[in-house]
Order: C-alpha cells, then structure tokens, then sequence
C-alpha cells in the first residue's frame, strides 16, 4: 500500500528531479520506486529522449570521465565525458563494456548468508536488516573485548576519493589500523623506483603527446598500461597530429604485444635484463658526451660497469643497436622512455625501472614537455599508497589467527595470487568473512555473509585519478540509474552498521547515509576555494555544475619541481644482474612472462561477454586463453596452432592451447591473465586456466609487488585433450593483396605536410 | 490528357541528368588513419553496445557466426625477429557502387539519398546473396535468434532494430545517429556541423584513428583529410567506390609476400 506519508516522498523525488530518483540526504532508499514509478512521471524524463549523466569510469584505476546514456531510466551506452582532461571523450573497451557490469545477470541480487560448508557456495537469501544485524552483532562483540578490535581486517581493491577517507575513518574509530588495498596491477614497483629515483611516491604524467622519440621498455600503454586512453590520445598525436613532425616508437620487451605491434622498431630483448639495456644505454650517452650536467664523472663512474659491449651479452641486443638507441635517444628531443608492466613483473622489477627514470634523466627528459612531467600530490584525497599493506603480510596474519573479522570490497585475492602463497587456506583461517561484493567471484564464495553493493553506474562517489596529467583532477560518480537489484552503497553498509553499534563509532560517521557524507566532503571542499578559484556564489550551484561537468581541477597543494635524481647512494639501487626465474633451464626451457588480458585485465572483465567475444588484438582469440609459442619453437616439438599443451613450472601445471606467434622470442612463452575463473558468473566461470596458479610465492620486501614474470616452465604437448581455442582469424598473412597499404618514412617525409 | 502526360514525363526528366543518382544530400564518408589506428578493438565494443549486436557465444565463433558490424583484421608478416603488425578496421564501406544491391531480389539494400548503403530488415528474405557478393566481408547473418540473458536486454538501444532469425545485418554508419542530427538541425534551422554526427566507433576511438563526415562540405574535417597521399580505398580496383577512405600506415616494410614461404 501507497501511504500518504511515502506518496509525497515520491512526489518530492519527482518535483526534485533528482539523478534518477535519488534524492541526496534522502537515507532511506527510495520507498516508493517499485511502486508505480511512473504514477507521476519525474520532471527530467521524457519518454524516448536520452539524458546523459556525468560519471566516472572503473573498470580500470585509470580514472576516466564518462557520461552515461539514459533513456527511461536506462544504461543505454557509456561514451567518454568530452570535457574530462583524462580521456577527452574518449573510452576504451573495458569502460565501454562496464555497461554489461550494471546489468549482469550473475550479480549478487539480495543480501545472503551462507548455508552449508563454508566455500560450497550455498547460500540462502536473507534481508537487509537481517545482514546488517549479523555484521553488527559480530563487530560489536569484538569490540567489546578491546584488544580485540584489531582483529577486524578490511581489504578492499584500490579505491581512491571519499569513500576511501570514509572507510579509513571508519576502521580507525572503530579501533583497528588494518585497511588493506590489493589488486594484482598496482604499479607498487613504478612507486617504488620514482620514490628512490626522485623522492616522489607519485606516477608522473608521460607527456607522448609532444614526444619525438618514445622508448617503450615493456609498457603496453596502447591497451592495459596505467590510463590506456589517456596515452592512446597522446600516441594518435604524436604519429598524426603534428604536421611534418612524426614521432618514432622503439618497444623492448620479449614477447610483442600490442603497443610492440605498433612500434616502428621492436627489440626482442631477453627477459628480465631490460633495465641493463636501459643502463647500457645510459653508458653510451655518457660516453658520447650528450649529458651535459655537472655530475656526468660522477654518473661515469657509477655506471662504468654497463659498458654495451658487456650488457649486449646478457640482452642480446646487438651493442651497435645498443648505441644507436642512445644516440638516438638522446639527439631526438624531447625523447620519452617508459617502463612498463613487463619490466616491473620482474623480480628485481623495481631497480630496473630506475634504470628507465635515469635514462630519461641523463637524456634531459625529466620536467620537459614531451618527456616525464611530475604530478601534484593534490589534495592527498588518493590516500592509496597509506593504504597498501603487503598481501603477504595478510596472509601470514590470517593463518596465525590474527584476523577474527574480515571484511572484503572488490578485492579477489584468491584469484590473483599464487597458489603456493596459500591464501585460500589462510582466509579459510578467519572466522567471519563479510563480503560487500557485487559478484560470486572466488573469494566473495568463501564469506559467510554476502551484503552485495551497487556497480559504480548505480552509485555515489568520487575519485582523484593517478596519474593524472600534471595537475590534479577529482572526478565525480553519480548514480545514473536506480539500482538494478536489492543492492547498497558500501559506505551505507558502514553507516547502518555504526548505527547499530553506537557510542564513539557513531559519533564518528554522523551522516545518514553516503551521499550526504559526499556532499559535505565537497561543501568542505567548496568552502575552502570559494572565492579563490571556484566562482559560484552558493555550493548547490557549485555542486549542480560540478555534477554537469563531471570533474573539477584541484588546486595544487604541492607542487613538486621537476626530479632530479642524485648520484648519491644510486648505486644501491642499480640492477646487478638480469631477474631471476625459478626452475633450472634443462628441464624447464622457457622464461614464462605473464601479461594482463586486453579485456579481463586483471580478471575483473572476465564475466562482461562483449569482452569475451571481443577477439583479442594479437591473436583474435575469443572466449579463451593460450600460451603463445614462437612457431619455431613449437613445430621443433610437433606442436600445431590450437594443440592443447601442458605448461609445467616447478609449482604446478596447467593445460592450455597453443597459440603459435611469431612475435614471441623462441625461449618464452606467454599467457595472457584473466581466464580461469572458477565461479564469477555463467560468462567466465570454467573457461580456459588461470596461469598466476603456478607461479612460485615471492614478494618483493620493499615495495609488496608479486613479480609475475618469475618462472621458468616446461612445455609438454598433450595429445590426450583436445584444443578448444576458437580464433576468428583465417590466415594472419596478407598475400599480397595490399589491404593494408603502407609507406615508408622516408616516402612520408618527402609528402611534406600534405602526409 | 496529353498535357498532363507531358507534366509528368517533364518531372522524371531529372532523372535522366547524367549524374543524378549519385547527387547526394549528404555524402557521408569515413577516414581512418591506419597510422593512428593501434588495433585496441574499442570501436569493436562501442558498435556492439551502440547497435544492439548480439553476443552469439563460443560455438558460434567457432563457426565465424559472430555478428559483428565493425572488425579489426591483423595481418602479421615476417618470421622472428622481423616481425611486421599491422592492424585496419573493417566495417561496411558504404560503396557509392554497391555490388549488394544489385543482388537483393527484394530491395532490402539499397541506396538512400545520403549517400548510404541501407538494409531493411523486414524486407530481407534473408537469401544472403548479397553476403556473397560484398567484397569487404562485412555483411552479417542471423543464424539464429539470439536471447539476451536477463536483465542484459535493459541495455538495448531503443533507436535502434533488435534482428532476429533469418535477417541480413551490417554496419549503417549508425543511420540513428545520423537521423538525430538531422531532426536536430532541422528543428534549429541550420544546416548539420561538421563534427555534429559521429558513429559509436569514431565516437569511442582513442587515438582519433577515425573521422566521419559530409564530403559534400568542402570545410569538413574528411574532406580535407581526403586531400592526404597517403589515401586509399580498400580494393579500389573492384570499383565499388566505397565510401570509406584509409590513411596509409607509415612503416618501414609494409608489403606482404604473395605466397607462403
């Protein structure tokens, strides 16, 4: 039944023309929206016109602006938010795809609590005040033991914004430090080489937009690195935009990926001594007198055991071609050099990106247009870093019991860690797992409470990207339908749960509910720049625009002056000797590197079916996975395209199609991640392996990044099972039927401006 | 009688203008700078959401039943390590001589008066001839009726037909896109800006590989990127004069080899 009380609420959200029926402040949860909600028709829908609603893009932590399609209170399409600096109206697959997220038919639709064994993944629906009862139940009994209270663990994937202050204000009033963020691409090691290189924690902003010379160690930014569409924009300009200027891109890495495909030179470098070659090359610019700072004897010395004549050796890289990249390097300005996920997967990851950072420096790249230009630490809202705690570090205070309570929030740390690390087992150990995920991912199924949240489309929040492009940008994410499923914004979980347990956690988060969190965060905001650099006269109006818009530039709080990196103690850093891999080269040949899926990233894009059947771009390989095996390599071993193989490491085995690539070095094979779910819905459950299986357990101490290109495996074909990769590729030869016509510089040069 | 026998004979007179059916309103033309293009498939994603293309499963990849509008072909030359990528988006190239459309035995392709090569899907009889005359590859067939598991089907785009069995499909430079516009421009009384259209996959493309256009405008961004030497058509030598034109990449060694070695 219709109250009078509820039928002018509804009125009052029409009369408001609220987002979607969302009023802000408004705790409760839209009483009246299952009934007859177009009995008075909400001002800003008229039927068969389309509103676009401004909003933020995550199916990456790149960060992009978007703007969501609506019709009739319907996610139509998910185009790129042409005013937002990130990605110009632009977006890339994944963020097109997010569109499938919202409407997923294996999102979690209700509150649940598990049923039978724990991990069986039988659950029995139950409401919402019954889930918030458990969690508070639980939270509070801990509480009330006092030591107890550092026992409750949140771990999370890495959010940034409001609602990261939000949960760290929570955890603390509550009484415990241990807020953990972990997702498999952090960028933990590219942290960790600029904070020795330049002491700045920070991801610069790669200007290769205004770059002539772009050295790619490893860095797929055309496809997964960082903020893809960011970089994709600055690549179109770079090759195109800049009439008779035509930058040049030189990719290092052993296996060729996407943005190796279309560089103008690949070096197929041996894994894991890429930072040499960066060291090699610095030798060479030193040597030919290019680096004109005051320290050059200095960095002479430092760096006289990198002589290309040695380091050739152990790239195998030609040493003239070594030399002709310095010069090269070093005469084209301004010149880039970027290390990418590649390098950073390697053991000693993080030196050899310091290697990358003191080539750009003795090249005179640091602070340059066209170069690496340093960004803001901004209103220090992206809180990421104070949140990364080594995985390892949970899972050894799992298994010895100092984790009661865990709470997880889009995290899925069964999926992306290593078998041997055993994580499984260590949460296993805990005795309450809550999850507030949205989907029946592998460690979502190991809760014992599910309270599932909503997708950003359906949600309040805020991000402040990084990298962003040289000054800071805070983005912001508002609900563009209502929600799809009987699901909630996780910061109101926390609320209700303050609530029920009272005294000084309450007092600590007073608002009703998120979004009126949000917006007094921003009316702070508002307050403290009103006048200065923000010109409206009231925050309504301030925040109305701000929503319109979709982004607001951040007034710089520190503005760091451009890196210069110093001779002193550098030596420590330096990479010795290539990476190491696991396993002795007879019985396992191959350097096994893994790399992140063009779709599923890290596995998250997995369940969305316009990524599974989207072809992947260097193997048009749908609704699976492969090993990559040079042809070479393969037909020496009678391996045929699609043959099923077994891919052995010294920690476990996986059965995989072989997919033959020429574009891979004859001793390494290669897996793209993000197959292999378990569970994670009808569209990604039992499909293909998940290759982060057999790798071995490793940590890197300073920085808590799992190297994934540890590993060395054996390659067995497996004339038992048959191979069930589908390809939409016919043959990858051309025939000469110059379908793709091409010219070469000299002939484009020549065609002056009119090229 | 015979006045108005003569009224009628001097109104198809126009028609008999040599150059009349190739006189368009507008002429709609797509460039694609195969030097900006890095083979990223967000074109691919942005037509399928756009176009409500159904997702047809692995089995029916398996038998290349995929439907989609618009793909990206790789070709890879060379053996390690001279390894050569390159990478071009095909969708429907809009010929202005259309070899589809001389077969359709019942007119469900056809040429509208901007230039567009169109499908009426509740004309097709679904003989798929015109598949089998299109040189580009880009017609596509509806095997079956593909269901969209719910609620998946709330995405679909209302401007745009959901195809079922039997029925030929193909990229229509987002036809909707193009009518909205126009209403638009109509309702302001104005003609269409350059830039004002913009298909999902131009629309979504990140390195501005790809620009579309009324070549009828001589200030239009396409028409001045037509000027390129660097263009070409897709087998030109077909004449099918189609209203794509490709930008060639800039690499150092392009050609392809005629066999296999």
């Amino acid at each position: 039944m219709l109250n009078r009380r509820d039928f002018l609420k509804l009125v009052g959200v029409g009369g408001a023309g609220a987002a979607a029926g969302f009023a802000l402040g408004e705790k409760s949860k839209n009483p009246s929206a299952e009934l007859i909600p177009y009995l008075v028709p909400p001002e800003d829908i008229i039927p068969g016109v389309a509103n676009w609603y401004t909003s933020v893009c995550a199916q990456c932590s790149a960060g992009c602006g978007i703007i969501v399609r609506v019709m009739e209170g319907r996610a139509k399409k998910i185009e790129g938010n042409p005013l937002h600096p990130i990605n110009k109206g632009k977006l890339c697959a994944r963020g097109q795809a997010s569109l499938q997220a919202l409407y997923n038919p294996d999102r979690i639709k209700n509150p649940l609590k598990r049923k039978g064994e724990r991990g069986k993944g039988e659950f029995q629906e139950i409401t919402w005040e019954q889930g918030i009862a458990m969690l508070s139940e639980n939270l509070s009994s801990l509480r009330n033991n006092k030591r107890e209270t550092e026992k409750l663990y949140l771990l999370t994937s890495s959010i940034r914004g409001h609602l990261n202050s939000f949960l760290e204000n929570f955890i603390k009033a509550y009484g415990s430090s241990n807020y953990l963020q972990y997702e498999l691409f952090q960028h933990e090691n590219l942290l960790l080489a600029n904070n020795i290189a330049f002491g700045q924690d920070t991801l610069p902003y790669y200007d290769i937009e205004n770059t002539k010379f772009l050295l790619s160690l490893g860095a797929d930014f055309l496809n997964t690195w960082v903020s893809p569409v960011n970089y994709s924009q600055g690549y179109g300009h770079m090759r195109q935009g800049r009439p008779g200027i035509r930058g040049k891109v030189v990719q290092i890495e052993p296996r060729l990926s996407l943005t190796g495909a279309n560089a103008d030179e690949w070096v197929p470098i041996k894994p894991g001594t890429e930072g040499l070659l960066a060291l090699g090359m610095a030798y060479a610019i030193l040597e030919q007198g290019y680096y004109k700072g005051r320290d050059a004897q200095e960095w002479k010395n430092i760096l006289n055991k990198y002589h290309p004549k040695d380091v050739a050796v152990l790239t195998e890289v030609d040493e003239r071609r070594i030399r002709a990249l310095a010069k090269e390097f070093a005469v084209n300005k301004p010149s880039l050099a970027i290390g990418g996920e590649n390098v950073a997967s390697y053991e000693n990851g993080a030196s050899q990106l310091i290697a990358v950072n003191i080539l750009n420096h003795l090249a005179g790249n640091i602070g340059k247009n066209g170069g690496v230009i340093s960004n803001p630490k901004g209103a220090s809202l992206s809180n990421r870093r104070g949140a990364i705690k080594k995985i390892t570090a949970f899972a050894k205070d799992a298994s010895n019991g100092k984790i009661k309570t865990l709470i997880l929030y889009n995290a899925n740390p069964v999926f992306t860690t290593p078998k041997t690390m055993k994580i499984e087992d260590a949460i296993n150990n805990i005795p309450f797992i809550v999850s507030l995920s949205g989907s029946m991912d592998e460690s979502t199924a190991m809760a014992d409470l599910i309270l599932p949240t909503h997708t950003p489309l359906e949600d309040w929040g805020d991000d402040f990207a990084e990298p962003s492009v040289g000054y800071s940008i805070a983005t912001v994410m508002q609900p563009a339908v209502s929600p799809v499923f009987n699901t909630r914004n996780a910061g109101d979980i926390f609320i209700d749960v303050a609530e029920k347990i009272g005294g000084a956690i309450k007092k600590e988060v007073p608002w009703n509910s998120f979004d009126a969190f949000l917006k007094d965060s921003w009316k702070k905001i508002y307050d403290k720049n009103k006048g200065i650099v923000i010109q409206e006269t009231t925050f309504d109006e301030f925040w109305d625009n701000l929503l319109a818009k979709g982004w607001w530039r951040l007034p710089d709080i520190s503005s760091l002056k451009p890196g210069h990196i110093s001779t002193k103690g550098i030596n420590v850093y330096l990479q010795k000797e290539p990476s190491k891999f696991d396993g002795d080269d007879k019985n396992y040949p191959f350097y096994l590197c893994l790399y992140p899926h063009s779709g599923y990233l890290d596995g998250r894009g997995a369940n969305l079916p316009w990524l599974q059947e989207m072809p992947d771009p260097m193997t048009s390989v749908v609704w699976g996975v492969w090993v990559e095996m040079n042809p070479k390599t393969a037909q020496g071993m009678g391996i045929k395209n699609g043959d099923m193989v077994s891919v052995e490491s010294p920690y476990g085995n996986i059965n995989i199609p072989a997919y033959l690539y020429p574009g891979i070095r004859p001793d390494t094979v290669s897996i793209p991640i993000g197959q292999g779910h378990r569970l994670y819905g009808r569209y990604a459950a039992d499909r293909g392996v998940n290759p982060i299986e057999i790798l071995p357990f490793k940590v890197d101490p300073r920085s808590g990044a799992i190297p994934l290109n540890s590993t060395r495996v054996k390659i067995t074909a497996r004339r038992d099972a048959p191979g069930n990769m589908v390809k939409m590729e016919g043959s990858t030869r051309e025939f000469g039927r110059k379908i793709v016509e091409t010219v070469t510089p000299d002939e484009f040069s020549k065609m002056g401006m009119e090229g | 009688m015979g006045k108005f026998l003569d009224k009628i004979l001097e109104r198809f007179k126009i028609y008999r203008i040599p150059g009349y059916y190739e006189k368009y309103d507008h002429k709609w033309t797509m460039v694609i700078d195969l030097d900006r293009c890095n083979g990223c498939e967000a074109c691919v994603v942005a037509c399928n959401a756009e176009n409500n293309v159904p997702v047809v499963g692995k089995e029916e990849c398996g038998n290349k039943r995929t439907l989609n509008w618009i793909r990206i072909e790789r070709y890879v030359e060379g053996e390690y390590p001279n390894v050569k990528v390159k990478f071009i988006p095909i969708m429907c190239q809009h010929c202005g001589k259309a070899p589809c459309e001389t077969a359709c035995p019942v007119y469900a392709t056809y040429h509208n008066q901007d230039g567009l090569n169109v499908q009426v899907y509740n004309r097709c009889v679904g003989t798929f001839t015109c598949a089998t005359y299109c040189p580009y590859d880009v017609r596509r067939f509806n095997w079956f009726t593909y269901k969209r598991d719910e609620p998946l089907n709330q995405q679909l785009n209302p401007d745009v037909t959901v195809r079922e069995m039997g029925v030929m499909e193909k990229c229509t430079f987002c036809i909707q896109r193009i009518r909205a516009a126009k209403d638009r421009a109509k309702d302001e009384n104005r003609s269409i800006r350059d830039g004002e259209v913009q298909p999902a996959c131009v629309q979504s493309c990140p390195t501005g590989a790809m620009t579309f256009g009324d070549m009828n405008d001589p200030d239009s961004k396409v028409f001045k990127l037509a000027k390129s030497q660097r263009k070409y058509k897709l087998l030109e030598e077909l004449n099918a004069d189609p209203s794509v034109i490709y930008l060639k990449r800039v690499m150092k060694d392009g050609s392809s080899a005629t066999h296999e070695e």
